[in-house]
Protein backbone atom coordinates (compact mmCIF):
# COMPACT_ATOMS: atom_id res chain seq x y z
CA UNK A 1 0.00 0.00 0.00
CA UNK A 2 1.86 3.39 -1.18
CA UNK A 3 -1.29 6.14 -0.52
CA UNK A 4 -1.21 7.28 3.06
CA UNK A 5 -3.88 6.33 4.98
CA UNK A 6 -6.43 8.88 5.09
CA UNK A 7 -7.58 10.32 8.85
CA UNK A 8 -11.05 8.34 8.91
CA UNK A 9 -8.87 5.36 8.20
CA UNK A 10 -5.73 6.05 10.70
CA UNK A 11 -9.01 6.79 13.45
CA UNK A 12 -10.43 3.61 12.70
CA UNK A 13 -7.19 1.76 13.37
CA UNK A 14 -6.56 3.38 16.10
CA UNK A 15 -10.02 2.11 17.73
CA UNK A 16 -10.11 -1.45 15.89
CA UNK A 17 -12.71 -0.74 13.56
CA UNK A 18 -10.91 -2.16 10.74
CA UNK A 19 -11.34 -5.38 9.17
CA UNK A 20 -8.80 -7.95 9.66
CA UNK A 21 -7.41 -7.57 5.82
CA UNK A 22 -7.42 -3.65 5.98
CA UNK A 23 -6.02 -3.57 9.65
CA UNK A 24 -3.33 -6.05 8.39
CA UNK A 25 -2.75 -3.55 5.64
CA UNK A 26 -2.38 -0.63 7.43
CA UNK A 27 -0.18 -1.58 10.34
CA UNK A 28 2.42 -2.43 7.31
CA UNK A 29 1.70 0.88 5.62
CA UNK A 30 2.12 2.67 9.25
CA UNK A 31 5.61 0.31 9.62
CA UNK A 32 6.99 1.72 6.32
CA UNK A 33 5.54 5.43 6.39
CA UNK A 34 7.25 7.79 8.62
CA UNK A 35 4.11 10.62 7.75
CA UNK A 36 1.51 8.28 8.19
CA UNK A 37 3.13 6.90 11.71
CA UNK A 38 2.95 10.61 13.21
CA UNK A 39 -0.16 11.18 12.05
CA UNK A 40 -1.04 8.01 13.34
CA UNK A 41 0.66 9.19 17.03
CA UNK A 42 -1.05 12.08 17.34
CA UNK A 43 -4.59 10.24 16.77
CA UNK A 44 -3.34 7.85 19.64
CA UNK A 45 -2.29 10.11 21.60
CA UNK A 46 -5.82 12.62 21.13
CA UNK A 47 -8.14 9.71 21.47
CA UNK A 48 -6.00 8.60 24.88
CA UNK A 49 -6.82 12.14 26.04
CA UNK A 50 -10.29 12.09 25.23
CA UNK A 51 -10.64 9.05 26.65
CA UNK A 52 -8.72 9.89 30.50
CA UNK A 53 -10.63 12.94 30.21
CA UNK A 54 -14.02 10.97 29.63
CA UNK A 55 -13.34 8.93 32.66
CA UNK A 56 -12.12 12.09 35.17
CA UNK A 57 -15.79 13.21 34.56
CA UNK A 58 -17.38 9.94 34.97
CA UNK A 59 -20.20 10.28 37.77
CA UNK A 60 -21.21 7.67 39.64
CA UNK A 61 -24.74 6.84 40.34
CA UNK A 62 -25.90 7.79 43.50
CA UNK A 63 -26.36 4.77 46.14
CA UNK A 64 -29.93 5.02 46.24
CA UNK A 65 -30.82 5.14 42.49
CA UNK A 66 -28.54 2.03 42.42
CA UNK A 67 -30.81 0.41 45.28
CA UNK A 68 -33.89 1.45 43.69
CA UNK A 69 -32.25 -0.20 40.44
CA UNK A 70 -31.45 -3.59 41.67
CA UNK A 71 -34.51 -3.47 43.99
CA UNK A 72 -37.06 -3.59 40.59
CA UNK A 73 -34.66 -6.20 39.22
CA UNK A 74 -35.19 -8.27 42.21
CA UNK A 75 -38.93 -7.71 42.42
CA UNK A 76 -38.89 -8.50 38.54
CA UNK A 77 -41.78 -11.40 38.10
CA UNK A 78 -39.88 -13.73 36.19
CA UNK A 79 -42.05 -15.89 33.43
CA UNK A 80 -43.59 -18.79 34.14
CA UNK A 81 -41.64 -20.74 32.01
CA UNK A 82 -38.89 -19.44 34.01
CA UNK A 83 -39.76 -20.58 37.06
CA UNK A 84 -40.54 -24.07 36.32
CA UNK A 85 -37.16 -24.15 35.13
CA UNK A 86 -35.87 -22.86 38.21
CA UNK A 87 -38.04 -25.23 40.02
CA UNK A 88 -36.37 -27.88 37.47
CA UNK A 89 -32.62 -27.17 38.87
CA UNK A 90 -31.21 -29.92 40.55
CA UNK A 91 -30.99 -27.30 43.74
CA UNK A 92 -34.69 -27.45 44.03
CA UNK A 93 -35.80 -30.71 42.53
CA UNK A 94 -34.64 -32.67 44.63
CA UNK A 95 -35.24 -31.18 47.99
CA UNK A 96 -38.61 -30.92 46.54
CA UNK A 97 -39.10 -34.61 45.49
CA UNK A 98 -37.97 -35.90 48.84
CA UNK A 99 -40.47 -33.73 50.48
CA UNK A 100 -43.30 -35.38 48.26
CA UNK A 101 -41.86 -38.35 49.15
CA UNK A 102 -41.82 -38.17 52.97
CA UNK A 103 -45.19 -36.63 52.25
CA UNK A 104 -46.66 -39.48 50.62
CA UNK A 105 -45.28 -41.76 53.27
CA UNK A 106 -47.65 -40.09 55.99
CA UNK A 107 -50.35 -39.51 54.10
CA UNK A 108 -50.40 -43.27 53.14
CA UNK A 109 -51.83 -46.29 54.98
CA UNK A 110 -48.00 -47.18 55.97
CA UNK A 111 -47.18 -43.84 57.82
CA UNK A 112 -50.86 -44.45 60.03
CA UNK A 113 -49.27 -47.81 61.09
CA UNK A 114 -46.90 -46.34 62.50
CA UNK A 115 -49.71 -44.63 64.86
CA UNK A 116 -51.94 -41.89 65.19
CA UNK A 117 -52.18 -39.13 67.59
CA UNK A 118 -54.87 -37.81 69.67
CA UNK A 119 -55.02 -34.09 70.19
CA UNK A 120 -53.73 -33.43 73.93
CA UNK A 121 -56.86 -30.67 74.39
CA UNK A 122 -59.43 -33.38 73.47
CA UNK A 123 -58.46 -35.18 76.91
CA UNK A 124 -58.40 -31.67 79.14
CA UNK A 125 -61.55 -30.50 77.43
CA UNK A 126 -63.77 -34.26 78.06
CA UNK A 127 -62.03 -34.42 81.51
CA UNK A 128 -63.52 -30.36 82.38
CA UNK A 129 -66.91 -31.34 80.24
CA UNK A 130 -67.45 -33.99 83.04
CA UNK A 131 -66.17 -32.56 85.48
CA UNK A 132 -68.24 -29.57 85.15
CA UNK A 133 -70.94 -32.15 86.03
CA UNK A 134 -70.21 -32.35 89.98
CA UNK A 135 -72.22 -30.35 91.74
CA UNK A 136 -69.74 -27.70 93.17
CA UNK A 137 -67.47 -27.21 90.01
CA UNK A 138 -67.95 -24.10 88.25
CA UNK A 139 -71.31 -23.12 87.04
CA UNK A 140 -72.28 -24.37 83.09
CA UNK A 141 -69.76 -24.60 81.45
CA UNK A 142 -66.94 -21.70 81.60
CA UNK A 143 -64.35 -24.00 82.79
CA UNK A 144 -64.77 -26.22 79.67
CA UNK A 145 -64.37 -22.99 77.42
CA UNK A 146 -61.73 -21.78 79.14
CA UNK A 147 -59.87 -24.69 79.26
CA UNK A 148 -60.40 -24.74 75.47
CA UNK A 149 -59.26 -21.15 74.77
CA UNK A 150 -56.31 -20.78 76.88
CA UNK A 151 -54.79 -24.12 76.73
CA UNK A 152 -54.76 -24.88 72.74
CA UNK A 153 -56.56 -21.56 71.11
CA UNK A 154 -55.97 -23.27 67.78
CA UNK A 155 -57.46 -26.44 69.07
CA UNK A 156 -58.01 -29.16 66.69
CA UNK A 157 -59.79 -32.12 68.42
CA UNK A 158 -62.18 -34.22 66.46
CA UNK A 159 -64.35 -36.21 67.61
CA UNK A 160 -65.45 -38.53 64.66
CA UNK A 161 -68.32 -40.32 65.43
CA UNK A 162 -70.66 -42.02 68.41
CA UNK A 163 -69.95 -45.73 69.14
CA UNK A 164 -73.13 -47.69 69.95
CA UNK A 165 -75.12 -44.77 71.36
CA UNK A 166 -72.62 -44.63 74.65
CA UNK A 167 -70.43 -41.99 72.68
CA UNK A 168 -69.79 -38.21 72.52
CA UNK A 169 -71.26 -37.51 69.30
CA UNK A 170 -70.69 -34.83 66.56
CA UNK A 171 -67.18 -33.03 66.28
CA UNK A 172 -64.87 -31.03 68.55
CA UNK A 173 -64.23 -28.70 65.48
CA UNK A 174 -61.42 -26.18 66.75
CA UNK A 175 -63.46 -25.21 69.73
CA UNK A 176 -61.80 -22.03 69.71
CA UNK B 1 -32.06 -34.60 123.68
CA UNK B 2 -34.95 -33.47 121.38
CA UNK B 3 -36.62 -30.05 121.90
CA UNK B 4 -39.64 -31.47 121.91
CA UNK B 5 -38.77 -32.91 125.23
CA UNK B 6 -37.43 -29.82 126.59
CA UNK B 7 -39.65 -27.82 129.27
CA UNK B 8 -40.05 -24.44 127.33
CA UNK B 9 -40.80 -26.68 123.42
CA UNK B 10 -43.59 -28.20 126.44
CA UNK B 11 -44.84 -25.32 127.48
CA UNK B 12 -45.06 -23.90 123.74
CA UNK B 13 -46.25 -26.87 122.94
CA UNK B 14 -48.85 -26.62 125.51
CA UNK B 15 -49.75 -23.02 124.89
CA UNK B 16 -50.33 -23.90 121.49
CA UNK B 17 -52.71 -26.42 122.06
CA UNK B 18 -54.89 -24.75 123.98
CA UNK B 19 -54.44 -21.63 121.17
CA UNK B 20 -55.72 -24.16 118.78
CA UNK B 21 -58.27 -25.63 121.14
CA UNK B 22 -59.70 -22.02 122.10
CA UNK B 23 -59.68 -21.44 118.05
CA UNK B 24 -62.00 -24.32 117.67
CA UNK B 25 -64.50 -23.72 120.29
CA UNK B 26 -64.36 -20.23 119.54
CA UNK B 27 -65.22 -20.90 115.80
CA UNK B 28 -68.06 -23.50 117.07
CA UNK B 29 -69.44 -21.35 119.51
CA UNK B 30 -69.99 -18.06 116.28
CA UNK B 31 -71.15 -20.60 114.40
CA UNK B 32 -73.61 -22.27 116.78
CA UNK B 33 -74.55 -18.33 117.66
CA UNK B 34 -75.09 -16.60 114.25
CA UNK B 35 -75.98 -20.20 111.91
CA UNK B 36 -78.41 -21.99 114.30
CA UNK B 37 -80.56 -22.28 111.93
CA UNK B 38 -80.24 -24.81 108.73
CA UNK B 39 -77.76 -27.13 108.52
CA UNK B 40 -74.90 -26.63 106.36
CA UNK B 41 -75.97 -30.07 104.11
CA UNK B 42 -79.23 -27.62 103.47
CA UNK B 43 -77.44 -24.83 102.63
CA UNK B 44 -75.38 -26.15 100.20
CA UNK B 45 -78.22 -27.99 98.47
CA UNK B 46 -79.48 -24.35 98.74
CA UNK B 47 -76.68 -23.13 96.67
CA UNK B 48 -76.78 -25.30 94.14
CA UNK B 49 -80.21 -24.70 93.35
CA UNK B 50 -80.07 -20.96 93.88
CA UNK B 51 -79.09 -19.90 90.07
CA UNK B 52 -82.46 -21.12 89.54
CA UNK B 53 -84.05 -18.70 90.85
CA UNK B 54 -81.53 -15.65 91.08
CA UNK B 55 -80.93 -12.94 88.41
CA UNK B 56 -77.68 -11.18 88.97
CA UNK B 57 -75.14 -8.60 87.31
CA UNK B 58 -71.95 -9.11 88.08
CA UNK B 59 -68.05 -9.26 87.75
CA UNK B 60 -65.92 -13.08 88.63
CA UNK B 61 -62.49 -13.18 89.01
CA UNK B 62 -60.99 -17.11 88.83
CA UNK B 63 -57.76 -18.08 89.15
CA UNK B 64 -56.35 -21.26 88.86
CA UNK B 65 -53.36 -22.32 89.98
CA UNK B 66 -50.40 -24.82 88.87
CA UNK B 67 -47.78 -26.49 90.88
CA UNK B 68 -45.31 -23.03 89.70
CA UNK B 69 -47.74 -20.88 88.14
CA UNK B 70 -51.49 -19.24 88.20
CA UNK B 71 -53.97 -18.48 85.36
CA UNK B 72 -56.26 -15.75 86.00
CA UNK B 73 -59.84 -14.85 84.07
CA UNK B 74 -62.07 -11.94 84.46
CA UNK B 75 -65.27 -12.22 83.09
CA UNK B 76 -68.72 -9.74 83.63
CA UNK B 77 -71.87 -11.65 84.16
CA UNK B 78 -75.39 -11.53 83.33
CA UNK B 79 -77.39 -13.94 84.55
CA UNK B 80 -81.10 -14.34 84.16
CA UNK B 81 -83.08 -17.41 86.03
CA UNK B 82 -83.53 -20.12 85.83
CA UNK B 83 -80.98 -20.75 82.48
CA UNK B 84 -79.92 -17.67 80.46
CA UNK B 85 -76.23 -16.56 81.33
CA UNK B 86 -73.91 -14.34 79.38
CA UNK B 87 -70.30 -14.36 80.14
CA UNK B 88 -68.42 -11.85 78.41
CA UNK B 89 -64.36 -11.92 78.80
CA UNK B 90 -62.56 -8.82 80.08
CA UNK B 91 -59.18 -10.67 80.38
CA UNK B 92 -57.11 -12.09 79.22
CA UNK B 93 -56.40 -9.92 76.77
CA UNK B 94 -56.25 -12.73 74.26
CA UNK B 95 -60.28 -13.90 75.35
CA UNK B 96 -60.97 -9.97 75.71
CA UNK B 97 -64.27 -9.37 73.93
CA UNK B 98 -65.17 -12.87 73.37
CA UNK B 99 -68.39 -13.81 74.94
CA UNK B 100 -70.46 -16.94 75.94
CA UNK B 101 -73.99 -17.30 76.21
CA UNK B 102 -75.89 -20.51 77.55
CA UNK B 103 -79.47 -21.12 77.39
CA UNK B 104 -79.92 -24.24 79.35
CA UNK B 105 -77.78 -27.04 78.12
CA UNK B 106 -77.03 -25.34 74.63
CA UNK B 107 -74.02 -23.24 74.71
CA UNK B 108 -72.86 -20.56 72.17
CA UNK B 109 -69.65 -19.12 71.74
CA UNK B 110 -69.11 -15.94 70.02
CA UNK B 111 -65.09 -15.90 69.10
CA UNK B 112 -65.21 -12.00 68.17
CA UNK B 113 -61.55 -12.10 66.23
CA UNK B 114 -62.41 -14.76 64.38
CA UNK B 115 -65.66 -13.56 63.91
CA UNK B 116 -67.32 -17.34 64.67
CA UNK B 117 -69.70 -18.88 66.75
CA UNK B 118 -69.55 -22.08 68.20
CA UNK B 119 -73.15 -24.08 69.40
CA UNK B 120 -72.31 -26.84 71.91
CA UNK B 121 -74.56 -28.94 73.93
CA UNK B 122 -73.31 -29.89 77.69
CA UNK B 123 -75.73 -31.91 79.94
CA UNK B 124 -73.55 -30.35 82.66
CA UNK B 125 -75.57 -26.89 82.53
CA UNK B 126 -78.01 -28.84 83.58
CA UNK B 127 -78.31 -27.58 87.18
CA UNK B 128 -81.20 -30.71 87.89
CA UNK B 129 -79.02 -33.46 86.29
CA UNK B 130 -75.95 -32.27 88.39
CA UNK B 131 -77.72 -31.66 91.86
CA UNK B 132 -79.88 -35.20 91.65
CA UNK B 133 -76.88 -37.39 90.38
CA UNK B 134 -74.18 -36.18 92.37
CA UNK B 135 -74.82 -34.76 95.34
CA UNK B 136 -75.32 -37.33 97.21
CA UNK B 137 -72.09 -38.89 96.41
CA UNK B 138 -70.16 -35.22 97.76
CA UNK B 139 -72.15 -36.14 101.62
CA UNK B 140 -70.90 -39.55 101.39
CA UNK B 141 -67.39 -38.61 101.06
CA UNK B 142 -66.99 -35.10 102.68
CA UNK B 143 -68.65 -33.59 105.69
CA UNK B 144 -69.59 -30.19 105.69
CA UNK B 145 -68.69 -27.93 108.50
CA UNK B 146 -69.85 -23.77 108.99
CA UNK B 147 -66.79 -21.85 108.82
CA UNK B 148 -68.08 -18.58 110.26
CA UNK B 149 -69.81 -14.97 108.28
CA UNK B 150 -68.16 -13.27 105.88
CA UNK B 151 -68.44 -10.32 103.44
CA UNK B 152 -68.23 -10.62 99.52
CA UNK B 153 -68.46 -8.25 96.99
CA UNK B 154 -70.63 -6.25 99.81
CA UNK B 155 -72.55 -9.46 100.41
CA UNK B 156 -73.22 -11.12 104.03
CA UNK B 157 -71.86 -14.48 103.72
CA UNK B 158 -71.62 -17.61 105.70
CA UNK B 159 -69.04 -19.58 105.15
CA UNK B 160 -69.29 -23.37 104.53
CA UNK B 161 -65.82 -25.91 104.33
CA UNK B 162 -65.90 -29.43 103.14
CA UNK B 163 -63.51 -32.12 104.89
CA UNK B 164 -62.47 -34.81 102.98
CA UNK B 165 -64.00 -37.94 105.48
CA UNK B 166 -60.69 -39.45 104.92
CA UNK B 167 -57.88 -37.58 105.07
CA UNK B 168 -59.11 -34.52 107.21
CA UNK B 169 -57.84 -32.16 105.04
CA UNK B 170 -60.38 -29.47 103.84
CA UNK B 171 -61.20 -29.96 99.92
CA UNK B 172 -63.31 -26.95 99.31
CA UNK B 173 -64.64 -23.64 100.63
CA UNK B 174 -67.49 -21.46 99.97
CA UNK B 175 -69.01 -18.73 100.70
CA UNK B 176 -72.81 -18.00 100.15
CA UNK B 177 -75.39 -15.13 100.08
CA UNK B 178 -76.71 -15.13 103.50
CA UNK B 179 -80.33 -14.02 101.94
CA UNK B 180 -79.99 -15.61 98.36
CA UNK B 181 -77.79 -18.39 98.63
CA UNK B 182 -75.76 -18.01 95.60
CA UNK B 183 -72.20 -19.17 95.57
CA UNK B 184 -70.14 -15.91 95.75
CA UNK B 185 -66.48 -16.91 96.60
CA UNK B 186 -65.24 -20.84 95.95
CA UNK B 187 -61.78 -21.97 96.60
CA UNK B 188 -60.23 -25.59 95.53
CA UNK B 189 -57.47 -27.58 97.50
CA UNK B 190 -55.06 -29.74 96.70
CA UNK B 191 -54.50 -32.51 98.99
CA UNK B 192 -51.42 -30.53 100.17
CA UNK B 193 -53.47 -28.02 101.63
CA UNK B 194 -52.61 -25.62 98.70
CA UNK B 195 -54.92 -23.97 96.94
CA UNK B 196 -56.05 -25.09 93.78
CA UNK B 197 -58.43 -21.99 92.47
CA UNK B 198 -60.41 -19.71 93.89
CA UNK B 199 -63.43 -17.94 92.20
CA UNK B 200 -65.63 -15.14 93.66
CA UNK B 201 -67.61 -12.19 92.64
CA UNK B 202 -65.81 -8.82 92.42
CA UNK B 203 -68.87 -6.55 91.88
CA UNK B 204 -72.58 -7.81 92.24
CA UNK B 205 -75.92 -6.83 91.74
CA UNK B 206 -79.26 -8.65 91.65
CA UNK B 207 -81.69 -7.59 89.43
CA UNK B 208 -84.79 -9.16 87.26
CA UNK B 209 -84.24 -6.84 84.57
CA UNK B 210 -82.16 -7.41 82.24
CA UNK B 211 -82.60 -6.71 78.76
CA UNK B 212 -83.59 -9.87 76.62
CA UNK B 213 -81.19 -8.68 74.03
CA UNK B 214 -78.03 -9.66 76.53
CA UNK B 215 -79.28 -12.86 75.36
CA UNK B 216 -79.28 -12.93 71.97
CA UNK B 217 -77.71 -15.98 70.31
CA UNK B 218 -77.91 -14.50 66.92
CA UNK B 219 -74.74 -14.32 64.95
CA UNK B 220 -73.85 -10.95 64.43
CA UNK B 221 -73.19 -10.27 60.58
CA UNK B 222 -70.89 -11.90 58.32
CA UNK B 223 -69.62 -14.51 61.76
CA UNK B 224 -69.17 -18.17 60.27
CA UNK B 225 -71.29 -20.63 62.57
CA UNK B 226 -69.87 -23.81 63.47
CA UNK B 227 -70.69 -26.80 65.15
CA UNK B 228 -69.06 -27.33 68.76
CA UNK B 229 -68.39 -30.32 71.10
CA UNK B 230 -71.79 -32.00 71.68
CA UNK B 231 -71.29 -33.88 74.82
CA UNK B 232 -73.73 -36.40 76.04
CA UNK B 233 -73.93 -37.63 79.75
CA UNK B 234 -71.44 -40.94 79.54
CA UNK B 235 -73.23 -43.74 80.90
CA UNK B 236 -73.37 -45.25 84.62
CA UNK B 237 -73.66 -48.53 82.77
CA UNK B 238 -70.10 -48.68 83.15
CA UNK B 239 -69.85 -52.79 81.68
CA UNK B 240 -71.76 -52.01 78.64
CA UNK B 241 -69.19 -49.14 77.97
CA UNK B 242 -65.84 -51.57 78.12
CA UNK B 243 -67.86 -53.98 76.21
CA UNK B 244 -67.62 -51.41 74.17
CA UNK B 245 -64.47 -50.36 73.64
CA UNK B 246 -63.23 -53.38 71.40
CA UNK B 247 -60.22 -53.98 73.68
CA UNK B 248 -59.60 -54.95 77.47
CA UNK B 249 -58.43 -51.84 79.29
CA UNK B 250 -57.11 -51.59 82.26
CA UNK B 251 -58.16 -49.77 85.59
CA UNK B 252 -56.17 -48.35 88.55
CA UNK B 253 -55.96 -49.72 91.29
CA UNK B 254 -55.06 -47.44 93.59
CA UNK B 255 -57.54 -44.19 93.52
CA UNK B 256 -58.34 -41.80 96.18
CA UNK B 257 -60.54 -42.78 98.87
CA UNK B 258 -63.80 -42.22 98.02
CA UNK B 259 -63.20 -41.91 94.25
CA UNK B 260 -65.48 -44.72 92.28
CA UNK B 261 -65.87 -45.50 89.26
CA UNK B 262 -68.60 -43.68 87.81
CA UNK B 263 -69.26 -43.47 84.31
CA UNK B 264 -67.84 -44.38 80.95
CA UNK B 265 -68.05 -43.66 77.45
CA UNK B 266 -66.60 -45.04 73.70
CA UNK B 267 -65.61 -42.50 71.41
CA UNK B 268 -64.33 -42.35 68.62
CA UNK B 269 -61.17 -39.63 68.40
CA UNK B 270 -59.43 -39.02 65.27
CA UNK B 271 -60.31 -42.28 64.26
CA UNK B 272 -59.13 -43.88 67.04
CA UNK B 273 -61.64 -45.72 69.63
CA UNK B 274 -60.95 -44.76 72.40
CA UNK B 275 -62.53 -45.42 76.09
CA UNK B 276 -63.01 -42.71 78.83
CA UNK B 277 -63.56 -43.99 82.22
CA UNK B 278 -64.89 -41.33 84.98
CA UNK B 279 -63.90 -41.62 88.61
CA UNK B 280 -65.50 -39.63 90.80
CA UNK B 281 -65.96 -38.64 94.53
CA UNK B 282 -68.88 -36.17 94.12
CA UNK B 283 -66.75 -33.39 94.52
CA UNK B 284 -63.34 -33.92 92.22
CA UNK B 285 -63.13 -36.31 88.92
CA UNK B 286 -60.39 -38.15 86.91
CA UNK B 287 -60.63 -39.54 83.67
CA UNK B 288 -58.39 -42.34 82.71
CA UNK B 289 -58.53 -43.01 78.31
CA UNK B 290 -57.29 -45.67 77.04
CA UNK B 291 -56.74 -47.00 73.24
CA UNK B 292 -55.11 -49.93 71.59
CA UNK B 293 -54.26 -47.93 68.67
CA UNK B 294 -50.98 -46.73 69.99
CA UNK B 295 -52.01 -43.54 69.50
CA UNK B 296 -50.15 -40.56 71.33
CA UNK B 297 -51.50 -37.40 72.34
CA UNK B 298 -50.49 -34.97 70.43
CA UNK B 299 -49.48 -31.58 72.76
CA UNK B 300 -48.97 -29.30 69.78
CA UNK B 301 -48.14 -26.70 71.05
CA UNK B 302 -48.41 -27.11 74.81
CA UNK B 303 -45.06 -27.95 75.41
CA UNK B 304 -45.34 -31.28 77.41
CA UNK B 305 -42.50 -32.65 80.01
CA UNK B 306 -41.42 -36.02 81.03
CA UNK B 307 -41.57 -37.68 84.00
CA UNK B 308 -40.56 -41.45 84.55
CA UNK B 309 -42.19 -44.47 86.59
CA UNK B 310 -41.11 -48.51 86.51
CA UNK B 311 -39.44 -47.93 83.22
CA UNK B 312 -41.97 -45.55 81.55
CA UNK B 313 -41.07 -42.13 79.96
CA UNK B 314 -44.63 -40.31 80.58
CA UNK B 315 -45.00 -36.50 79.12
CA UNK B 316 -47.34 -34.06 81.36
CA UNK B 317 -48.84 -30.87 81.16
CA UNK B 318 -50.28 -28.59 83.73
CA UNK B 319 -53.38 -26.88 83.13
CA UNK B 320 -54.27 -24.72 86.46
CA UNK B 321 -55.20 -27.33 88.57
CA UNK B 322 -55.95 -29.79 86.10
CA UNK B 323 -52.52 -32.49 85.09
CA UNK B 324 -52.38 -34.39 82.08
CA UNK B 325 -50.13 -37.22 82.19
CA UNK B 326 -50.12 -39.20 79.41
CA UNK B 327 -47.84 -42.58 78.56
CA UNK B 328 -47.81 -46.12 77.25
CA UNK B 329 -47.84 -49.85 78.41
CA UNK B 330 -48.65 -53.44 77.79
CA UNK B 331 -49.74 -51.82 73.95
CA UNK B 332 -52.05 -49.41 75.14
CA UNK B 333 -51.93 -45.34 75.07
CA UNK B 334 -52.86 -44.16 78.55
CA UNK B 335 -54.15 -40.22 79.44
CA UNK B 336 -55.38 -39.22 83.02
CA UNK B 337 -56.16 -36.36 83.69
CA UNK B 338 -57.32 -35.06 87.17
CA UNK B 339 -57.32 -32.00 89.27
CA UNK B 340 -54.56 -33.58 91.47
CA UNK B 341 -50.49 -32.76 91.72
CA UNK B 342 -48.31 -34.87 89.80
CA UNK B 343 -47.21 -36.79 92.37
CA UNK B 344 -50.65 -37.85 92.90
CA UNK B 345 -51.39 -38.68 89.32
CA UNK B 346 -48.44 -40.61 88.65
CA UNK B 347 -49.10 -42.92 92.15
CA UNK B 348 -52.30 -43.31 90.03
CA UNK B 349 -50.64 -44.00 86.65
CA UNK B 350 -48.80 -46.50 88.56
CA UNK B 351 -51.56 -48.74 89.47
CA UNK B 352 -53.66 -48.94 86.61
CA UNK B 353 -51.34 -51.72 85.06
CA UNK B 354 -49.95 -53.80 88.13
Amino acid sequence: MNEHLSTERIIDFVHGELSPADDALAHAHLAACSDCREAYEIEALLSEALRSAAKAEELEMPSLVTAAVWDRIRQAKPSSASRLAAWLRPAYAIPVAAALLVGGFFASPLAHRAGPTIDATYYLEAHAAQAAQTPLSERSSSLVLETSMIANPTSSAFVDASADGLATTGAIDDVR
Amino acid sequence: MTCARSPVARTLRGAALGAVLAASLGGACRAAGTLAGPDPVALLRASVAAPESVSYVGQVETVRFSSNRATATIVKIEHRAPALTRRWFVAPEALYGDYVITRGMAMYQFDTKREKVTVSHVPANDEQLATTSNFDRVLQNYRPIFDGAGTVADRATTSIVLINKYTGERALRVWIDRDTHLVLKKEEYHASGAVASQTRFEELRYTGSIPDGIFSTDAPPGYERAAGQDITAPTSDVDAAIKNAGFSPYRPGDLPQGFMLARAEVTTVNGVRTLHLIYSDGLRSISLFENDANAAADFGALRPKTTHFEGHAADYIEDGPTTLLTWKEHGLAFALVGDLLLPELVQIARSVVP
